[in-house]
């Protein structure tokens, strides 16, 4: 029971991020690696506000500024200096390390004791449970503005520059623009997720970035290779879902007994494995045809000696 | 609307494109090209393989930088605009039929986003909006292929011939000031191509559109337009419009393009039509 009320509450956290990482994933077709510093950039950002006494609401949009501060710079070295996505994404990231690290003055910041987050503003006294109202009520709020966005004339037009570029600049969206727009979105959220993050865990590292993106990644499959074919706003909701499942079977792993130092290289197994469940379908699909096809000569060469 | 009908909308002033130039591939595509479009002209461009068409229409669509010369679009000098910005004044289908539209995007979706070209795009309001709706089934419905039933549906499952159509009302939705056409019938089955040429003959008509088309199909560029210029390795080596245009047969064609070229026309549409 325990493992289920933690993996739905981490997943809930975590689903955050993946959203997050969803949108430029999906909408604009790239792996955008400064998740994995956006990330802690939330996180410490938060914890530094936190640490100085500021609103913990008010230090949770700071790290979702931050965020999206952080997908500009991206977003700018994609679009307008036309670095590769992927470069780019490995150039902020590493930037981002130091970044944090001056942001929080040092490697870690511990939030234990006398702080105030956004978990003591919840009259819960289990924190498990405060962590998933907190969640919920972000999610909610996140999918809905979303789902509004996306079907704005602007929404419209950033969901077309991945969907098919050509025909966008043929109908004036500027498609360096909408990136842009969708990259610092993005990292927003991801930022936001580790804002959550930090104050639930009751503290931020500046190593805590590394693996996020697989794990957000994992999240995202997992909801496609269940559900496919919905809408945006639904297939949101399953990437909660997806990450949900995602904590689950890492913490049945754990409970198992696996080395948690071997973890995140569980973490990348898993996710090829995911990755490649459309090819191996395929395959499977293609046997089976090869094979009903054989059948169908068989019969064909029969009737012909009967004729 | 005198003055109107005898302003230049296009007007391209020795164009010159090169591909790798300075190497020994060095391909000088388009070489000197003169060429003024006056309001409502609707223009075939024939040729044959390599002879610089789709680098003349993507040099005016701006996705090919220029190399030395002007490109004016309604007197307004555009050679060193980008796409987006000239998408205002442009309306474009592609030969390919999937490049028109985005195909995760519904029917409307797909009209919504041609509706706004050229304008700014605000996060507040809703991408489709209900009244929208209404202009989208009318023009949906001129088309004849049962289309404005399939508002909701991704652009991506409907066929080749279905997706041209709409691309083609997308391009003229918002009245161009110049639409481009590259081979936008090539891709589809006779029949299909039939109708298509059609609509884009009845639109031009209609909105009194100045259009330039590029076509393999004989048949079609002596039938559609009042003009047709036909290219040569990179130069224009017959241009006829009015009377000795309408007068035009697909052997006179044949002829003229031997007469330039040295070659045959060796083309399947040429040989089918
Ligand atoms: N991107 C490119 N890079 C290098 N050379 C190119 C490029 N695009 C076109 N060319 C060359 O420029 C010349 C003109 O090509 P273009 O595509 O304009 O011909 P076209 O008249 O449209 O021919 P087709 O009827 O086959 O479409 C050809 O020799 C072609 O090989
Ligand atoms: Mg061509």
């Amino acid at each position: 029971m325990d493992i289920v009320v933690s993996s739905i509450s981490l997943g809930i956290l975590w689903s955050v991020m993946a959203i997050g990482v969803y949108l430029t994933f999906r909408i604009l077709d790239i792996a955008d690696m400064t998740a994995e510093g956006s990330f802690p950039l939330g996180a410490a950002i938060t914890a530094h506000q936190i640490v100085n006494g500021t609103n913990p609401i008010v230090a949770t949009l700071l790290g979702f500024l931050g965020g999206c501060a952080a997908g500009f710079v991206s977003g700018f070295l994609h679009t307008k200096l036309k670095i590769p996505a992927l470069l780019t994404g490995i150039l902020t990231l590493t930037g981002l390390y130091s970044v944090n690290l001056f942001v929080m003055g040092k490697a870690n910041v511990s939030l234990i004791g006398d702080v105030k987050t956004v978990l003591t503003l919840m009259p819960i006294s289990d924190q498990t449970i405060a962590a998933i109202v907190i969640g919920t009520i972000v999610l909610v709020v996140v999918i809905a503005l979303l789902v509004f966005f996306f079907n704005t004339e602007m929404g419209l037009a950033a969901r077309a520059v991945g969907d098919n570029e050509q025909m966008s600049l043929a109908n004036g969206i500027s498609t360096d623009n909408m990136k842009m727009v969708v990259y610092m979105i993005s990292n927003g959220l991801i930022a936001l997720s580790g804002s959550l993050m930090t104050q639930i865990n009751g503290y931020a590292d500046s190593s805590m970035g590394i693996g996020t993106l697989v794990i957000a990644l994992a999240a995202i499959i997992i909801a496609e290779v269940i559900i496919h074919n919905v809408s945006f706003g639904v297939r949101l909701i399953t990437i909660v879902g997806g990450a949900i499942i995602y904590r689950f079977i890492i913490a049945i792993v754990l409970w198992l007994g696996v080395d948690p130092n071997s973890l995140r290289l569980f973490y990348s197994l898993m996710l090829a494995l995911f990755l490649s469940l459309p090819l191996l379908r395929q395959l499977i699909k293609q046997r089976e045809r090869r094979h009903q096809n054989r059948l169908a000569n068989l019969d064909r060469e029969e009737e012909q000696t009967n004729d | 609307m005198t003055k109107t009908q005898t302003e230049d909308i296009l007007e391209i002033r020795r164009l010159h494109q090169y591909f790798e130039r300075g190497t020994v591939n060095e391909n000088h595509a388009l070489k000197g090209i003169n060429l003024t479009l006056k309001a409502g002209d609707f223009v075939s461009v024939i040729g044959g393989n390599g002879a610089g068409k789709s680098t003349l229409l993507n040099s005016v669509a701006g996705s090919l930088p220029v190399d030395t010369g002007h490109i004016l679009i309604n007197q307004t000098d555009v050679t060193y605009q980008s796409v987006e910005k000239r998408a205002k004044l442009i309306g474009r289908v592609f030969q390919d039929p999937k490049m028109g539209t985005a195909p995760l995007l519904t029917v409307e979706e797909n009209l919504a986003l041609a509706l706004r070209r050229g304008e700014w795009r605000n996060f507040w309001s809703s991408g489709v909006k209900r009244r929208d709706r209404k202009l989208f089934q009318e023009r949906l419905a001129t088309l004849g292929l049962g289309l404005e039933n399939r508002l909701t549906t991704d652009i991506g499952l409907l066929s080749g011939g279905q997706r041209q159509a709409i691309t083609l009302l997308m391009a003229t939705l918002k009245n161009p000031a110049l639409l481009l056409l590259d081979e936008h019938t090539a891709a589809l089955d006779p029949k299909t191509s039939a109708i298509v040429m059609r609509l884009t003959n009845q639109l031009v008509a209609e909105l009194h559109l100045t259009t330039l088309m590029i076509t393999h199909n004989m048949t079609d560029a002596i039938k559609y337009g009042n003009r047709l210029i036909m290219l040569d390795h990179g130069r224009i080596v017959v241009d006829i419009s009015g009377k000795d245009k309408q007068q035009l047969t697909v052997s006179d064609l044949l002829d003229l393009f031997k007469a330039n070229s040295g070659q045959e026309m060796n083309d399947d549409a040429v040989l089918l039509s």
